[in-house]
C-alpha cells in the first residue's frame, strides 16, 4: 500500500492526476456540506486542504522554476492561491489551484493526442530483431545489429532495419512509411523498410540501414525538427508572450497600489499567463504535420505549411508525374481488309526479337489476346524496325524510316491514320505484311488514372491555374492535359524555361506550388514557393531538399496535403482569434470587476482546451476523404 | 564538447505550455556533466548532451520528474 503511493507520488503524472482528484473530492465534500446540509464549520478547512492539496504540485513546479531565478506561471498562481487563503477567501483558493491542476491535465491528455500522429510512427519501429548469426537466430536490440548481418522476419512481425531481400517472399504493408495501406509484394532483390508490417511469409533480409540510420528514423526525425521549426506568427506570438506575463505582474502591483483591492490584483496573476495564445499556432502546426506524416507527406515545417496553405497554382512536369512514365499500347487500326487482331498478333511477332521499351507494351498486348507464336526468323534494323518471318510471310514493324528503307508505299488511308495519331501525341508504329502496310498501332505514355481525381480536388480546393511544364512535344502534351484537365500547357520546354515559366507565374502574383523530381526541375523547384517532391522513400535527396516530400508516387497525396495545409491554416487563425479574444475578454473582465480568480482560471484553462481541441480536428483532415475513398472503391468493384 | 560526452534523446508527452521547456533545461544543465540541454516543445522531444560517467540517462530522466514532468530515453 505504502509503496504503492511512493510509486504514485515519484511518477509526475499519477501524482498530479490523484492531487488533482483528492482536491475534488474535497471541494464536493465543502459544497455538499454548505449547500446540502447547510453546514458552515467544515467550508474552511475543506477548501484550505484542497487548496493545500492541489496546489502542492504547482508550488514543487514554481520552486524549481524560482531555483533557476525564473519567474513562471506556477508561481504566480501559487501567489494568488495564498494570497486568497490570507483574505479569507478559501473557496477562491481552492478552485484556482484545482482548476488549473485539471485544465493542466486535461491539456497534457488532449496534447499528447496532438502528437499522437507521430507517436504511432515512432511505435512502429520494432525493439528487437532476430538475427542469423553462426547459423543461429540469435534476438538482439534493433539498433544493434550489424550492416549486413542476416535479419529474420516472420509473418505478423514488423521489421527492425532497412534491408534487402535475399530470400523468401511476402506481403509487407508499408503504411508507416508511405502512406498506403495496400501491402507491397516482396521477394528477393526487393527493398524494405524498417517498420513496415510483415503480414505474411517469411523474409530473410541483409540490413542495410539501422537504427537513426533507417529511412523511418530519418522521416521521423524530419518531421519532429519540422514541428519544432518556427512559424513566422509563433515567432511574433513568442515575443510576445514574453513581455505579456511580467506585464500583466506589473499591473497587478500598479493595480494594488491604485487601488487598494488585493483581490483585483490577485485575480490578474491568475491570468497572467497568455496559454492560448502562446500554443495557438503551434499545436496546428504540430497536429497538421503529425496528420500529414500520417498519410505519408513530410511538410518540412510550420513555414511550409503556411505557404503551403495560400497556394494558388501548380505547375507539373509531364512523364512520370501526370503519366505512368512508360509507354502504354493506346489504339490499333487496321486498315480496310485487316483485323485488330491479326495486326497486333503480327507486331507482336515482329517485336520478339527487340528490347526496344516500345516493344513491350505490344507483347503484353498481345499475349492477352492469345497464345505468341515464334518467328521463324528475326532481322532487327537498328534505329527504325524489326523484319520477322512467320507462317511463310515477311512482317515488317517499325517506324516511317523503315517503310523509306524497304520502299514501301503509304495509301491516303495509312497516311491520314498516321497523322490523326501524332495529332493525339502517340508515337506511331507502323505493321506491314508481304510489302502491304496492314495497319498502325498507337502507343503514348498514358495519363494516370489518379491525376483527373486530383486536379478537380485541387480546382475545388481553390487552386485555380494548374499548369504542366513538359520537354515534351506539344501534340502529346496537350493530349494528356486533355485527358487530366491540366489548364494550361507549356510544352518543349528546357529546365530553364521551366525557370522562366515559375517565375512569370509569381510575378502575376500566384503563390505557386512546383512539383518534380528534384533533377532537372531543380531551379524551377527553387523558384516555386513549394517545391513538392514524390515518391520520396527510395531517395533520401527528395526527402531532404522538398519543401513537401510525399513518400509515394500517388498523385493523390498531392491534392491531400495541399488540403491539410489549408486546414492547417484556417485553424492557426481561428485560434489566433479565439486566444486574443480570451486575453482581451479577460483583462476587460477583470478590470469590469465581472471576473474573479475562480473564473478568470477557468476561462483561461478553457480557452487553452478549446485551443488543443480545435487544433485536433486537423487530425481528421480532409474530412470527406473516407467518403470518397469508399465511393472510389465501390467503383473500382463495379467495373 | 569533449570526447566524454554523448548525447542522449528523451521524449515527453507530458509538454503542455511552453513554459516548461526553460524549466526542464534549467534542470538538466544543473546537473554534473550536462554540456547541453535542449526541449522543443513542438514535438515533446529533449535531447541532451552529457557525460554518462556522471550523470547517467536514468539521472536525466529523474531529474525531468522533478521538475513534474515523466520522459523516457528513446532510440532516436
Amino acid at each position: 500500500m505504502f509503496s504503492g503511493l511512493m510509486d504514485i507520488y515519484r511518477h509526475p503524472a499519477d501524482r498530479h492526476k490523484w492531487l488533482t482528484i483528492a482536491s475534488g473530492v474535497f471541494i464536493t465534500l465543502a459544497l455538499v456540506a454548505w449547500y446540502g446540509f447547510g453546514l458552515a464549520a467544515p467550508w474552511a478547512p475543506l477548501m484550505t486542504s484542497a487548496a493545500v492539496l492541489a496546489g502542492y504540485d504547482i508550488a514543487l513546479r514554481a520552486w524549481a522554476s524560482l531555483r533557476r531565478r525564473q519567474l513562471s506561471i506556477e508561481l504566480l498562481v501559487i501567489v494568488a492561491a495564498i494570497g486568497a487563503l490570507f483574505i479569507d477567501n478559501h473557496w477562491e483558493s481552492a478552485a484556482v489551484t484545482f482548476l488549473f491542476m485539471l485544465g493542466a491535465w486535461l491539456e497534457t491528455r488532449t496534447m499528447s493526442r496532438t502528437r499522437g500522429a507521430l507517436k504511432a510512427l515512432i511505435d512502429a519501429a520494432p525493439v528487437t530483431a532476430t538475427v542469423l548469426r553462426d547459423g543461429e537466430t540469435v534476438e538482439v536490440p534493433a539498433h544493434e545489429v550489424a550492416l549486413g548481418e542476416t535479419v529474420l522476419v516472420r509473418a505478423g512481425e514488423r521489421l527492425p532495419v532497412d534491408g534487402e531481400v535475399i530470400e523468401g517472399s511476402a506481403a509487407v504493408n508499408e503504411a508507416s512509411i508511405t502512406g498506403e495501406p495496400i501491402p507491397a509484394e516482396k521477394s528477393p532483390g526487393s527493398r524494405v523498410f524498417a517498420g513496415t508490417l510483415a503480414e505474411n511469409g517469411l523474409l530473410h533480409l541483409r540490413a542495410t540501414g539501422v537504427g537513426a540510420d533507417t529511412t523511418l528514423a530519418r522521416i521521423i526525425s524530419r518531421v519532429e525538427e519540422a514541428q519544432e521549426a518556427k512559424a513566422p506568427a509563433q515567432r511574433m506570438i513568442e515575443s510576445f508572450g514574453r513581455w505579456y506575463t511580467p506585464g500583466v505582474f506589473v499591473m497587478a502591483v500598479v493595480s494594488y497600489i491604485v487601488t487598494r483591492n488585493v483581490e483585483l490584483a490577485l485575480t490578474l496573476l491568475v491570468v497572467s499567463c497568455p496559454g492560448a495564445l502562446v500554443i495557438s499556432t503551434p499545436v496546428s502546426v504540430v497536429a497538421g504535420i503529425g496528420r500529414a506524416a500520417r498519410a505519408g507527406i513530410l511538410i518540412k515545417g510550420g513555414e511550409h505549411l503556411e505557404n503551403a496553405g495560400r497556394i494558388t497554382a501548380l505547375a507539373l512536369d509531364k512523364t512520370g508525374t501526370l503519366t505512368e512514365g512508360q509507354p502504354r499500347l493506346a489504339e490499333v487500326v487496321a486498315l480496310t481488309g485487316q483485323n485488330k487482331q491479326d495486326v497486333l498478333l503480327w507486331a507482336a511477332i515482329a517485336e520478339t526479337g527487340s528490347n526496344h521499351p516500345l516493344g513491350r507494351p505490344i507483347i503484353e498486348a498481345a499475349r492477352k489476346q492469345g497464345a505468341l507464336p515464334t518467328a521463324t526468323s528475326l532481322e532487327e534494323i537498328a534505329g527504325m524496325g524489326l523484319i520477322a518471318r512467320h507462317d511463310g510471310h515477311e512482317i515488317a514493324v517499325g517506324s516511317h524510316r523503315l517503310f523509306d528503307h524497304l520502299g514501301i508505299a503509304f495509301d491516303a488511308e495509312a497516311q491520314d491514320g498516321i497523322a490523326r495519331l501524332h495529332g493525339l501525341g502517340h508515337t506511331v508504329v507502323i505493321v506491314a505484311r508481304d510489302g502491304a502496310v496492314a495497319g498502325l498501332l498507337g502507343l503514348a505514355d498514358m495519363a494516370r488514372a489518379s491525376a483527373r481525381p486530383m486536379i478537380d480536388r485541387l480546382h475545388a480546393l481553390g487552386v485555380h491555374r494548374v499548369v504542366m511544364l513538359t520537354g515534351d512535344q506539344r501534340p502529346a502534351a496537350e493530349a494528356i492535359a486533355r485527358a487530366v484537365g491540366v489548364d494550361e500547357v507549356h510544352a518543349g520546354m528546357m529546365p530553364d524555361d521551366k525557370l522562366a515559366g515559375i517565375r512569370a507565374m509569381r510575378a502575376e502574383g500566384l503563390h505557386v506550388a512546383m512539383v518534380g523530381d528534384g533533377i532537372n526541375d531543380a531551379p524551377a523547384l527553387a523558384a516555386a514557393d513549394i517545391s513538392i517532391a514524390m515518391g520520396a522513400s527510395g531517395s533520401d535527396i527528395a526527402i531532404e531538399t522538398a519543401d513537401i516530400a510525399l513518400m509515394t508516387d500517388d498523385l493523390g497525396k498531392i491534392a491531400e496535403a495541399m488540403e491539410i495545409a489549408r486546414a492547417t491554416l484556417a485553424n492557426m487563425r481561428q485560434n489566433l482569434v479565439i486566444a486574443v479574444l480570451t486575453v482581451v475578454g479577460l483583462l476587460f473582465g477583470v478590470y469590469g470587476g465581472t471576473i474573479h480568480m475562480a473564473g478568470g482560471m477557468l476561462v483561461h484553462q478553457l480557452s487553452v482546451l478549446i485551443v488543443i481541441l480545435n487544433a485536433m480536428r486537423l487530425l481528421r483532415v480532409p474530412k470527406a476523404r473516407r467518403a470518397r475513398a469508399a465511393a472510389q472503391t465501390a467503383k473500382r468493384a463495379a467495373a | 564538447m569533449s570526447n566524454t560526452t554523448i548525447r542522449t534523446k528523451l521524449r515527453s508527452d507530458e509538454l503542455s505550455c511552453p513554459s516548461c521547456v526553460p524549466k526542464i533545461e534549467g534542470a538538466l544543465l544543473a546537473l554534473p556533466g550536462v554540456e547541453n540541454a535542449e526541449v522543443k516543445f513542438g514535438s515533446g522531444r529533449i535531447e541532451v548532451e552529457h557525460d554518462p560517467a556522471r550523470t547517467d540517462v536514468a539521472a536525466l530522466v529523474s531529474a525531468i520528474a522533478k521538475t513534474g514532468y515523466a520522459a523516457k530515453p528513446s532510440a532516436f
